[in-house]
């Protein structure tokens, strides 16, 4: 199926767009862009950056007088800006300066600065957009200045003082959180700062000011390669060193569970073996935490994401990721009761979670010590929970807590008076639910546990 | 030429050269209080961390893997 259609996100920069052919992502650049493109292309520019892995590399396919055609790199599953844990916000943020800078150094600026403009794969992040370089003007202010501190000091500054949760923010400000409201959501102390007063309360006042000059009456200041170098520097000096107020506890997170070693080790082996018998390359693991049972597994996985609703687990895997130079996990936070929309101009710029579960179509999807949660805390049924897994999934290795299980009877206990109504929470009732939509391949108990372990294949998949 | 595509903000273009000053003011004393500490002996340990300088390196100089 030949699909040569524009990509929904690419229509704000006129220089080029996104289209798709045949199942691959290329780009098309037009006239309008070709100077600058020739010139990032032959002074070496791109090379540098793309051995330096900060961004996407493409080659050439087609040049014609009206266009040129280039295909980047394929990365499987593009995350969003709010599903990244805090350390990944921060290093997008710091990879968007770092090549602010060099550009500066080689006569060219971000025109951008976008943060959907920075993916992550192969264990950091990469800028995505080839074409947000532009030629420096001697003297002139960075245009996307506001829309960094927006899209980037912004929502860090205010994870900083608020929970890492403010980072879900973005999925509703698809252009960076309003200045006038960052001002106002930070506590008073910032005004004493003189780094968070000039980079966001003046700001806010500045383009409070401003915004009515329709006429266009007042004039943008000149501003030195020094000064505006200088801008990019505290920019990442302070980021770099921004961290979150609250304890991070997840690294003892399975000393806390009621897993005794031999029961946490089969499972493990069970997984493992599980994945090598149906020859898995990628996979996702719903509910992962820190990443733990995916780096149990012995097989070559190309492409493994690791998705959480705790925003501290997923953190503490990326750090785990960046120490060890993993390369095939790529986190993000999600929670599995209200996933991912798709928004921005006709619900299409940015895709929801499920299409793009469908298009990435894993090998396996993991669902370990998630089944309960989603069934008692977000009172989802067996039935509902199945037809989502189904969908997506091309084998499910899901783990079943049964009645008995501590954790099971704690979230049961807190639910008081309501707690007959998931009498329904049994390991039968969970069969005949998801048989309706998945064979059985395997089944296998943990022993010494109160869990149990299954193989599922959907039974729409041939 | 610039690809005028969004507002860049006006008052964002005006203020940066105040943002620039006070940077050049932070990042200045930053730099003498560094060097004052280095100085007196007292400089910090280099705390690990998992994120590098803002330095690129050009292309011709060995690449990270």
């Amino acid at each position: 199926m030949i699909d040569n259609s524009k990509h929904a996100s690419s229509f704000r920069d006129p220089s080029g767009y996104i289209f798709t052919e045949e199942g691959v992502i290329k780009r098309a650049i037009f006239p309008i862009y070709f100077k600058q493109y020739n010139a990032l292309t032959s002074s070496g520019f791109f090379d540098s950056l793309f051995k330096n892995k900060l961004l996407v590399p493409h080659s050439e396919i087609t040049k014609t007088e009206d266009k040129i055609v280039i295909q980047p790199d394929n990365i499987p599953f593009i995350t969003y800006p709010y599903e990244w844990s805090f350390n990944m916000y921060k290093e997008a943020a710091l990879l968007t300066l770092k090549l602010q800078k060099y550009s500066l150094e080689k006569g060219f600026s971000l025109k951008d600065a976008t943060a959907f403009n920075v993916a992550f794969h192969e264990g950091k992040a990469i800028f995505i957009d080839t074409l947000s370089f532009d030629f420096y003007q001697e003297n002139t202010p960075w245009r996307a200045y506001k829309q960094f501190i927006t899209h980037f000091l912004g929502p860090l500054v205010l994870a900083h003082y608020h929970g890492a949760q403010s980072l879900k923010l973005m999925s509703n400000f698809i252009d960076g959180i309003p200045i006038k409201m960052l001002a106002s959501m930070l506590p008073f102390k910032t005004k004493m700062n003189p780094f968070l007063y000039s980079n966001i309360h003046l700001l806010a006042k500045f383009e409070d000011k401003h915004n009515e000059d329709y006429k266009g009456e007042s004039k943008a200041t000149a501003l030195s390669k020094k000064g505006q170098l200088n801008i990019i520097q505290s920019l990442y000096d302070y980021i770099k060193k921004l961290s979150l107020k609250e304890h991070s506890e997840w690294g003892n997170y399975y000393d806390k569970t009621n897993y005794s070693t031999d029961a946490f080790v089969e499972k493990s082996a069970i997984i493992d073996m599980w994945i090598e018998n149906v020859q898995a390359k990628t996979l996702i693991d719903v509910g992962g935490n820190d990443g733990t049972f995916v780096r149990k597994i012995n097989t070559d996985l190309k492409q493994a994401l690791v998705c959480d609703i705790d925003n501290n687990a997923v953190d503490f895997n990326y750090k785990t990721i960046r120490e060890n130079k993993e390369t095939f996990i790529t986190p993000f936070v999600l929670d599995v009761l209200n996933p991912s929309a798709a928004i921005g101009f006709q619900n299409k710029e940015r895709d929801s979670f499920i299409n793009r579960m469908k298009d990435f179509a894993p090998d396996v999807t993991l669902a370990l010590a998630v089944i309960h949660h989603m069934s008692l805390s977000g009172n989802v049924t067996f039935e509902m929970s199945a037809q989502f897994f189904a969908s997506f999934s091309k084998h499910l290795v899901i783990e079943f807590p049964k009645r008995n299980d501590s954790w099971v009877q704690r979230l049961l206990n807190s639910k008081v008076d309501f707690k007959d109504h998931f009498d329904w929470y049994s390991l039968e009732n969970f069969e005949a639910a998801y048989t309706t939509y998945f064979e059985v391949i395997e089944k296998k108990p943990i022993a010494n546990s109160e869990r149990v372990m299954f193989l599922l294949k959907p039974k729409h998949v041939k | 030429m610039h690809l005028l595509y969004f507002d860049p903000g006006l008052g964002a273009m005006i203020i940066q050269a105040v943002v620039a000053a006070v940077a050049g003011v932070i990042l200045f004393s930053k730099g003498l209080m560094y060097k004052i500490k280095t100085l007196l002996g007292f400089s910090k340990n280099q705390e690990e961390d998992i994120f590098d300088d803002i330095e690129i390196k050009d292309q011709d100089s060995e690449t990270k893997l």
